[in-house]
C-alpha cells in the first residue's frame, strides 16, 4: 500500500499507484502446531491448510509426551526415556513441573517433591529446582519438553512451524500464562496464542460453528479435574466458571485398585518395585475394563497370578474417588448462574474419562450424553491444532483472519460521539488506550459502549459491546480519571478494559468484531464515511457545541445553588443577566436543531456573565483556605495544581453515564 | 512475521476549520504541467478515459497518508471531481476537508521526478515524506 518509488524518485515526489485490490489485507499462510502441554502428558497435533486435526506419534508410534524431564544426562532425556530413570534416579528426573509454572515458592501449598535453590537476586519468586547443583525453572523445563513435540512436528511437516498454539487451564492467571510463554521462548517457538483447554476442546468439537450456546467442559486427566462452563456468543466462547481439584484424577483410580491387588497378594508392606509393578497392573486392568466387563492381573513379583477384577467390584473400588467428582462439577454450574437444563453439550477431555463410570456420572450430573466420540487424550491438542492452522493464516470454514484492523473500533462518548481507540488498517496485535473522565460530579458509573466503523457519530456505527462501569468515585466533573483499553489479539479478538485509576475497579468484556462481518459490509461502511464526512463532521462539530454548553450550564447552576443568594459574590444585575443567559442556553439545548455557532455563542456569553461570579466564588475560597498558612506553602500548593495539570495533559473525553434504569 | 503489540495515539481529528465561504474554495488545482504527465501516463497504461483518485488514509508514521492512484470506476456520488486539460481527478468528501487548496504540481530535476502535493493543511511531514499531520 505504501508508495515504492522509482530508485530516482525523491521523498515527497509521488507516482501514480494502480488501484489496490480494495480487500483487507490476509495474512500470508503458514504453518501453524497445536501444543497440549499437560501435567502428566503432553501432545502436539497439526492441522494443515484446512485438514482434519491430526496427532503426531514418535517413532514408537506414541502420541503421549510423557510430561517428564531428566537430568540425569546431558543434555536432558524427556518423556518416557526420563520417567524410565526416575526409580533410580527419584531427585534428577522433574515431573508435574506445571504445577509451579509462575508460582513463587511462597505461593506454592502443597509438598515439594524436589530440591529448591535459589539464585541471587530471585527473591524468592521463582521456582528453581537443584537437579544434582544445576538450577532449572519450571519454564525451563518445560522448554525441554516443547524441543521435543517442535522437533515431532518438524519432521512431520517437513518444515520448521511458524508458530503454535499452547493450551493452558482456564484458571491460569498472568504470570502462569508469562511463565508457558517464556517457555514456548526458551523453545524457540513463537506462540501465536495461549488457548484455555476447555476453549480447545470445544474447538475440536466444532462447537463454535453454532450460533451460541453454554458448554461443560469434563476434563479428568492423570491427576487433575477440571470441570469449565463456557458460553459461545458470536464466535467467541467465554470460560463462566471453572471449578476443579488439583489433585484428583486416573492415578487415584490406579491407586486404590494397587491397593486392592497387594492386599489380595497378602502384601503388607510393598517395597518400591512391587509397588511399581502393582500400579502398572492395576492400570492395565483399568483400561481393560473400558471395553470388557472382567479383566485379570498378574503380579510376578508379589506373586499374584491371573487375579480376576470384574468392573462392578472396579466400580464400587473407585466409588469414593468419583463421589469427589460432584461437588467441583456442581460449583461449576452454580459459579456460572448455569442450571442443567441449559447446556447445550458436555465434552469429555482426559484418559480417565474413559472408565464407563465416569461417563455415566458426567451425564447424570449434566443432564445428556457426553461427547466422546474424539480420543479424550488427544482433544485439547486437535483443537489447538485447528486454531493454529487457523491462525497461520489458513482459511477454514468462513473464518478468515486479517493482518489489519479492517474497521476503526472506539468507544462512544458524551453527545453520541466516536472517540476511536483503534484506527482502520492498525496491524494486529494491537493494545491502545484512552483515558476518559467524568461529566458531573454525580457520575457513579460510565457505560462503555464499544462500536466499529469509520462514522463520527455511535449511531451510524456497528455496535459491538455494551457494558458498565460502575463504582467511581465522586469526584468534581473532569477529576475522575478512567482507562479505557483495546487489546486485539493475533486472531482479530478484542479485549476491551474499563479500568477506574484511583480504586483499581475494573469491568472487561470480550467481542469478536469481524463476526458477521463481510468484505462488502466492510467497504460499505467505509465509503458511508466518505459519503457522509461533510455532515458527519457538522454532526460531531454541534454534539461537541452541545456538551460543552451543557457542562457550563451545569457549573453555573451549581454555584448559584450554593451562593447565588450572596449579593456580595453576585449583584442583582449580574445575577439577572446570568439568568438570562442560562435560561436561553437551556431552550438551545432543548432545542436538537441549532447548529454550532449558536451553541458556542451562548455558551461564551453564558461564561462571559458569570466570569466576575465565578471569580469572586474563586476568591473567597482562596482566602478562607490560605488563611494562617505561610507563603511557601502557598506556593508549593498552586505548584502541585500546576504540575498535576500539566500531568493530566492532552485531552480526556467525557463518557456517558449509565442510561436511568427505566430505559 | 507477526507485528509486534504496539500503542496508538489517538489523532485528533481535525476542527471544522476556518469557515471560508464556499465559493472561495478553491478545491484541488492541477497544474498544467501534472496534468500534462497523467494524461501521458493514463494513455501509456492504456486507459485513457480512466480518472485519478486523490485522497487522504489513515495510516502511515504520523497519522495520515496520501492515496494518489489510478481509478477505473466512474466517480461516486458524493466526490469531487477537478478537470484539467481533459484529466480528471476524483476526491471522496472525508479527504477532501484535509486537502482543500492542495496545488499537484510535477517536478522533474536532479532530485528525481514525480508529483508534489503542496498542501496548506498540513502541519508536519514525517521523515518517509509520504505520511502527514494536520
Amino acid at each position: 500500500m505504501s508508495t515504492e518509488h522509482d530508485p530516482g524518485a525523491a521523498p515527497g515526489l509521488f507516482q501514480i499507484e494502480e488501484p489496490d485490490a480494495g480487500a483487507p489485507k490476509r495474512r500470508a499462510a503458514g504453518l501453524g502446531i497445536g501444543i497440549d502441554l499437560g501435567t502428566t502428558h503432553s501432545l502436539v497435533a497439526i492441522a494443515p491448510h484446512g485438514a482434519p486435526p491430526r496427532v503426531l506419534e514418535d517413532e514408537a508410534g506414541r502420541a503421549l509426551l510423557p510430561s517428564v524431564v531428566a537430568y540425569v544426562t546431558d543434555p536432558p532425556r524427556v518423556g518416557a526415556e526420563a520417567l524410565a530413570l526416575q526409580v533410580e534416579h527419584p531427585d534428577r528426573v522433574l515431573s508435574s513441573v506445571k504445577r509451579f509454572m509462575g508460582r513463587a515458592p511462597s505461593d506454592i501449598d502443597e509438598p515439594i517433591p524436589y530440591a529448591l535453590g535459589e539464585r541471587p537476586g530471585d527473591d524468592g519468586r521463582v521456582v528453581r529446582f537443584d537437579v544434582g547443583g544445576r538450577l532449572v525453572t519450571p519454564a525451563e523445563v518445560s522448554a525441554r519438553i516443547l524441543e521435543v513435540l517442535v522437533a515431532r512436528a518438524e519432521t512431520a511437516l517437513g518444515a520448521k512451524p511458524d508458530g503454535a498454539v499452547i493450551t493452558v487451564p482456564a484458571y491460569f492467571d498472568e504470570a502462569q500464562r508469562k511463565a508457558t510463554k517464556d517457555a514456548a521462548r526458551i523453545a524457540g517457538i513463537e506462540v501465536y496464542r495461549l488457548l484455555a483447554e476447555p476453549t480447545a476442546a470445544a474447538l475440536a468439537y466444532g462447537l463454535d460453528r453454532s450460533e451460541q450456546g453454554v458448554f461443560v467442559v469434563f476434563d479428568l486427566g492423570g491427576g487433575t479435574f477440571d470441570v469449565s462452563v463456557l458460553r459461545l456468543d458470536k464466535g467467541v466462547f467465554q470460560v463462566l466458571a471453572t471449578a476443579g481439584d488439583t489433585h484428583l484424577g486416573g492415578d487415584d483410580f490406579d491407586r486404590v485398585l494397587a491397593e486392592h491387588l497387594l492386599r489380595a497378594a497378602k502384601v503388607e508392606t510393598p517395597s518400591k518395585h512391587v509397588r511399581a509393578e502393582a500400579l502398572a497392573a492395576a492400570r492395565a486392568v483399568k483400561h481393560a475394563l473400558t471395553t470388557q466387563p472382567v479383566a485379570a492381573a498378574t503380579l510376578p513379583r508379589a506373586g499374584l497370578e491371573g487375579f480376576e477384577v470384574t468392573r462392578e467390584a472396579f466400580e464400587a473400588m473407585i466409588r469414593p474417588v468419583l463421589g469427589r467428582l460432584r461437588a467441583p462439577a456442581r460449583r461449576a454450574l452454580a459459579d456460572a448462574g448455569v442450571e442443567k437444563d441449559e447446556i447445550d453439550g458436555v465434552v469429555l477431555v482426559g484418559g480417565a474419562t474413559r472408565v464407563p463410570a465416569v461417563k455415566r456420572l458426567a451425564e447424570r450430573l449434566f443432564g445428556r450424553p457426553p461427547l466422546d466420540d474424539i480420543d479424550p487424550d488427544q482433544v485439547v491438542a486437535q483443537g489447538a491444532a485447528i486454531q493454529a492452522d487457523i491462525l497461520s493464516g489458513n482459511p477454514r470454514e468462513g473464518v478468515t483472519l486479517l493482518d489489519v484492523v479492517p474497521l476503526s473500533l472506539g468507544v462512544e462518548t458524551m453527545g453520541g460521539l466516536v472517540e476511536t481507540i483503534v484506527p482502520r488498517n492498525a496491524p494486529i496485535p494491537i493494545r491502545a488506550r484512552q483515558v476518559f473522565t467524568n461529566y458531573s460530579e454525580e457520575q457513579t458509573g460510565m457505560t462503555i459502549h464499544v462500536v466499529q466503523g469509520e462514522r463520527e457519530m455511535a449511531a451510524d456505527c456497528r455496535s459491538l459491546a455494551r457494558f458498565e462501569l460502575s463504582g467511581i468515585p465522586r469526584l468534581p466533573p473532569s477529576m475522575a480519571r478512567v482507562e479505557v483499553s483495546f487489546q486485539v489479539d493475533a486472531d482479530g479478538l478484542l479485549t476491551v478494559t474499563a479500568r477506574e485509576l484511583m480504586t483499581g475497579v475494573s469491568q472487561t468484556v470480550e467481542v469478536k468484531p469481524t463476526y458477521g462481518l463481510s468484505d462488502d459490509e466492510v467497504e460499505r461502511l467505509v465509503l458511508d464515511s466518505l459519503d457522509h464526512a461533510d455532515e458527519d463532521f457538522e454532526a460531531r462539530d454541534r454534539a461537541e457545541a452541545r456538551v460543552e454548553l451543557d457542562r457550563v450550564c451545569t457549573a453555573v447552576r451549581r454555584a448559584l445553588a450554593a451562593d447565588g443568594d450572596d449579593a456580595a459574590l453576585l449583584p442583582p444585575d449580574e445575577r439577572r443577566a446570568v439568568a438570562a443567559a442560562l435560561e436561553e442556553a437551556a431552550a438551545a439545548l432543548g432545542d436538537p436543531a441549532r447548529p454550532a455557532g449558536e451553541l458556542r455563542r451562548l455558551r461564551e456569553r453564558l461564561e462571559a456573565e458569570s466570569e466576575p461570579f465565578a471569580r469572586r466564588r474563586m476568591e473567597r475560597a482562596l482566602a478562607e483556605r490560605m488563611a494562617g498558612r505561610r507563603v511557601a506553602e502557598v506556593e508549593r500548593a498552586v505548584g502541585d495544581a500546576k504540575a498535576l495539570d500539566e500531568r493530566r495533559g492532552g485531552h480526556h473525553p467525557t463518557m456517558t453515564p449509565p442510561a436511568p434504569a427505566t430505559e | 512475521m507477526t507485528p509486534t503489540p504496539q500503542s496508538v495515539q489517538p489523532v485528533p481529528e481535525p476542527g471544522p476549520g476556518p469557515s471560508a465561504p464556499e465559493d472561495a474554495r478553491r478545491g484541488v488545482v492541477i497544474t498544467a504541467r501534472a496534468a500534462k504527465v497523467m494524461r501521458d501516463q493514463l494513455v501509456k497504461r492504456g486507459t485513457p478515459d480512466a480518472a485519478i483518485r486523490f485522497g487522504i488514509r489513515g495510516g502511515g508514521c504520523t497519522g495520515y497518508s496520501y492515496v494518489f492512484q489510478f481509478e477505473d470506476r466512474p466517480p461516486r456520488a458524493h466526490d469531487r471531481v477537478f478537470e484539467k486539460n481533459g484529466v480528471r481527478v476524483c476526491v471522496d468528501p472525508k479527504s477532501m476537508r484535509l486537502l482543500e487548496g492542495t496545488v499537484i504540481d510535477f517536478e522533474t530535476g536532479i532530485r528525481g521526478h514525480g508529483f508534489r502535493f503542496e498542501n496548506p493543511n498540513v502541519r508536519e511531514h514525517c521523515g518517509c515524506g509520504e505520511s502527514v499531520s494536520f
